[in-house]
């Protein structure tokens, strides 16, 4: 009868712990403000940023790309980036893993100054405790040489976090802006997730650091809830350096993939550096 | 009397004006291709188009190399000099940039 109870207890504890830590796409690069162009490295997980958690498997991504685009009166260039993911296991702290992908990209792809707009559409994931699938459209924009160039504008996605603010210059103890669309229109009071990355990946081991930045006093800081106002905007404070997820969630018009609900969710990353 | 006023009013918004488009910072990178030739790539701060900014390729003794001015797209493309050389981006009075060669690489 106690082991039953005790199972029990662990059921539920499980359960707590996956509704209060948020799944999130991450697309990951050490540095978002480059000085020159360079070579840059990437790991795309499907994890838990603030807590190290299980990260859960991925499916080939059905896109992965960037846009160049370099300022007034450029034209803007896309780069199909499947061709170097590689896929890998991710592991994290507890010895947990799951299929994830790596990409080291050349030189050539972020020679130019500019603004790069990395997005990554993975493929939908079945998400067995609600039964339905998640798919999580992810942007990281970063730039090179301080040029800016459309940072703030639409990628035309079906759903998307559209920066207010640049989300590769940001000072510690600022904020940030965003607006989330959905098939290019607001989404008033859109639900939102905010999580910090505060176990940083570790590319060359496939592996998060297992010493974290910051400890939380309780749940409500490892997955921030908040909502959007009545135009579709966000607003986030940064108060320490590194990358912060900004997810926007069930933007779906009730779409369905393999006859089920699909949550269509459009994640963007930000990151702040110290003054 | 109030025209005099109005003229000052609309010299001072001209003033502004004027000193705004200067707080936007010049950028400019250049890259070696590798075949010889070199490309240069301008804006500024705000985005704004680089096109026409005139670009000098000056030797160690301030000798101009070659000149030309920035294309629609912002871009200049020369054949590398044989010697070290300075880049510069003149955008301006206060505005110009100078790369030297030997940060300028593949």
């Amino acid at each position: 009868m106690r082991k039953t109870v005790n199972y029990f207890i662990a059921s539920i504890i499980m359960v707590l712990s996956s509704t209060s830590h948020a799944h999130f796409q991450m697309l990951y690069t050490p540095d978002a403000a480059l000085a020159k162009g360079q070579e840059t490295s990437w790991a795309l997980i499907f994890s838990h940023p603030f807590s190290n958690g299980y990260p859960m498997d991925m499916g080939e991504p059905e896109a992965f790309y960037v846009v160049h685009d370099r300022g007034e009166d450029i034209p803007n260039k896309t780069t199909d980036l499947k061709k170097h993911l590689e896929a890998v296991q991710w592991t994290n702290s507890d010895n947990e893993s799951a299929s994830a992908f790596v990409a080291n990209l050349p030189k050539s792809i972020t020679r130019s100054i500019g603004d790069y707009n990395f997005v990554l559409t993975p493929s939908p994931y079945y998400e067995a405790e609600e039964d339905k699938y998640i798919q999580q459209i992810t942007k990281t924009v970063i730039n090179v040489g301080g040029a800016p160039g459309a940072w703030d504008q639409p990628l035309g996605l079906p759903v998307e976090i559209v920066p207010l603010d640049k989300p590769y210059a940001n000072w510690v103890g600022g904020v940030f802006r965003a607006v989330v669309l959905s098939n290019g229109k607001p989404v008033p009071h859109a639900e939102i997730e905010i999580e910090y990355l505060n176990h940083d990946p570790l590319l060359e081991k496939n592996t998060f650091d297992p010493v974290g930045k910051v400890t939380p006093p309780q749940d409500s800081f490892v997955t921030m809830s908040i909502r959007a106002n009545a135009q579709g905007e966000v607003m986030i404070g940064l108060p320490k350096a590194g990358w912060w997820g900004i997810c926007a969630l069930d933007l779906d018009d009730g779409q369905l993939y393999n006859k089920k609900e699909l949550s269509l969710d459009a994640v963007l990353w930000v990151r702040a550096y110290d003054m | 009397m109030k025209e005099a006023l109005m003229y000052k009013l609309i010299t001072f918004l001209l003033l502004i004006a004027a000193s705004h488009s200067y707080a936007h910072s010049p950028i400019c990178d250049c890259y070696d291709n590798g075949d010889e030739t070199i490309s240069c790539e301008g804006g500024f701060s705000d985005g704004g188009s680089a096109a026409g900014i005139e670009i000098h390729i000056i030797d160690q003794s301030g000798k101009i190399l070659i000149q030309g001015e920035m294309s629609e797209y912002s871009e200049y493309t020369f054949d590398k000099p044989a010697v070290d050389y300075w880049v510069q981006y003149l955008a301006g009075e206060g505005h110009t940039i100078e790369i030297d060669s030997r940060d300028i690489e593949y």
